[in-house]
């Protein structure tokens, strides 16, 4: 079975594998040395084609490039810390904050741990799954937990919401895979002012996701999933909202 | 020296050591700007190229450029060195912004075309690009030389056509498996034949 994933590494490297499968091969690729050792190999094999088609490109693309960096702000690093250690520190956070801001803070701490690049996001994602299903199991179990699924165009989206800890976990199911450089964004819409950001994830090869962010849903009632660009929108994109019941 | 960084790198050779791209993303992903336009001028040719073969149209390979450095600056601090070097980074973001690309603006004619433009002349060798060969190409350019013909037409194909395995099996018309094969086969005898260190 690892000779079968194996074999497309080459594949992998020269970026030949639809969303879906490299989805899959990442997830794989995470726990397994021997195929990172060949794609890292293979992949700068396919750099090197890149030398016989250089090409020198127009002289106003640099200033083009030049002019649009100075008007975004790089994305911080991804912090590479279980979530769970997270999740600690923003409910000790929660004592001195105001609702809106802690699900403002928890929601950049979950992005920041969520979000990734490329397989290390995969890999982080696959770290947090196990501790995930654990985390749903117990939230499940707390008093007056509210769990309400919805059908999405593709697949659907359960919300599981515990009053009494603030905590929200979204499970995702069958949602399509997305390219490499966008990301799903969850978000709260309360019934006035801007949406409020939840954070970015990602599926697993078979389009299944377990999200957890805390927050506190008191006077929303709707959240909403987004398709954005790698690392999240400030506000969602509206052709690709869906809406979540809560 | 404020004025300095913003030179060609190639243009003027310097006493100093070249900084690596990956000391530039580094510098890059801390908001140094001039950083990233030495990371430009190191690897926009290499870029572009790529983007205008698999994209073809000159105009929207530069659009196309332009979003990949784009999301390579914001992206800086979330390069990861374990998984190899800044080019094949920038390479590979750049790649699938080509194939999305030609994939949403994929009008059947336009993608026959390209077949058959593939299949007619090798992708790697025209004669504008023969006489402006850097001795790096004209290596690259004999290890693909070294291939089996069929492991140099499902490269190619692969990466300069940007279409997927599946689609390669599907224009050849041969099993999926065997494409799998001569694709990692070749990238392999590549590799190995270019002494990339892995």
């Amino acid at each position: 079975m690892t000779d079968e994933l194996n074999v497309l590494a080459g594949a992998y490297a020269l970026d030949a594998l639809d969303d879906a499968e490299r989805a899959r091969f990442e997830e794989h690729l995470a726990g397994c040395e021997r195929c990172a050792e060949e794609v890292r190999g293979l992949r700068q094999a396919t750099a090197e084609l890149s030398r016989v088609s250089e090409a020198e490109p127009p002289a106003q693309l640099r200033a083009g490039v030049l002019a649009g960096i100075a008007q975004v702000r790089p994305l911080p690093p991804v912090v590479d810390s279980a979530l769970a250690d997270n999740v600690v520190a923003l409910r000790r956070a929660r004592v001195a904050r105001s609702t809106w801001q802690l699900v403002a803070a928890a929601c950049a701490l979950v992005a920041i741990v969520v979000a990734g690049w490329g397989y290390s996001q995969h890999r982080d994602a696959a770290r947090a799954r196990s501790a995930q299903q654990s985390v749903v199991a117990s939230l499940l179990a707390q008093p007056g937990v509210r769990a309400v699924t919805t059908s999405l165009s593709q697949g659907s989206g359960t919300v599981v919401y515990s009053p009494g800890e603030h905590r929200i976990v979204l499970l995702g199911r069958d949602l399509p895979a997305l390219p490499a450089d966008k990301t799903y964004q969850l978000w709260m819409l309360p019934d006035t002012g801007p949406a409020i950001s939840g954070g970015t994830f990602r599926t697993d090869g078979a389009g299944n996701v377990d999200y957890q962010v805390h927050g506190d849903l008191t006077g929303v009632s709707r959240m909403g999933i987004s398709v954005e660009p790698a690392g999240g929108s400030a506000q969602p994109t509206p052709s690709t909202v869906q809406l979540i019941g809560i | 020296m404020t004025g300095m960084r913003f030179e060609r790198s190639h243009a003027v050779p310097s006493q100093a050591p070249e900084p690596s791209p990956e000391d530039l993303l580094a510098r890059s992903a801390r908001g140094d700007e001039g950083a990233f336009a030495q990371l430009y001028d190191l690897t926009a040719s290499r870029i572009y190229g790529m983007v205008l073969r698999v994209v073809r149209d000159p105009a929207q390979s530069a659009e196309v450029t332009q979003d990949i450095y784009l999301e390579a600056w914001r992206q800086a601090a979330r390069f990861d060195p374990a998984r190899g070097g800044v080019l094949p980074w920038l390479l590979m973001i750049a790649h699938r912004r080509a194939v999305d690309r030609v994939r949403s603006a994929q009008a059947s004619a336009v993608r026959d075309d390209k077949y058959a433009t593939l299949t007619e002349d090798r992708p790697y060798d025209s004669v504008a690009e023969q006489a402006q060969a850097s001795l790096e190409a004209q290596r690259v350019r004999r290890v693909l030389d070294g291939l089996t013909e069929p492991q140099r037409e499902a490269i190619s194909l692969a990466y300069f056509g940007g279409y997927t395995h599946r689609e390669v099996a599907e224009l050849l018309r041969i099993p999926l498996g065997t494409v799998k094969t001569r694709i990692r086969d070749g990238l392999i005898r590549m590799r190995d034949a270019l002494g990339v260190a892995s």
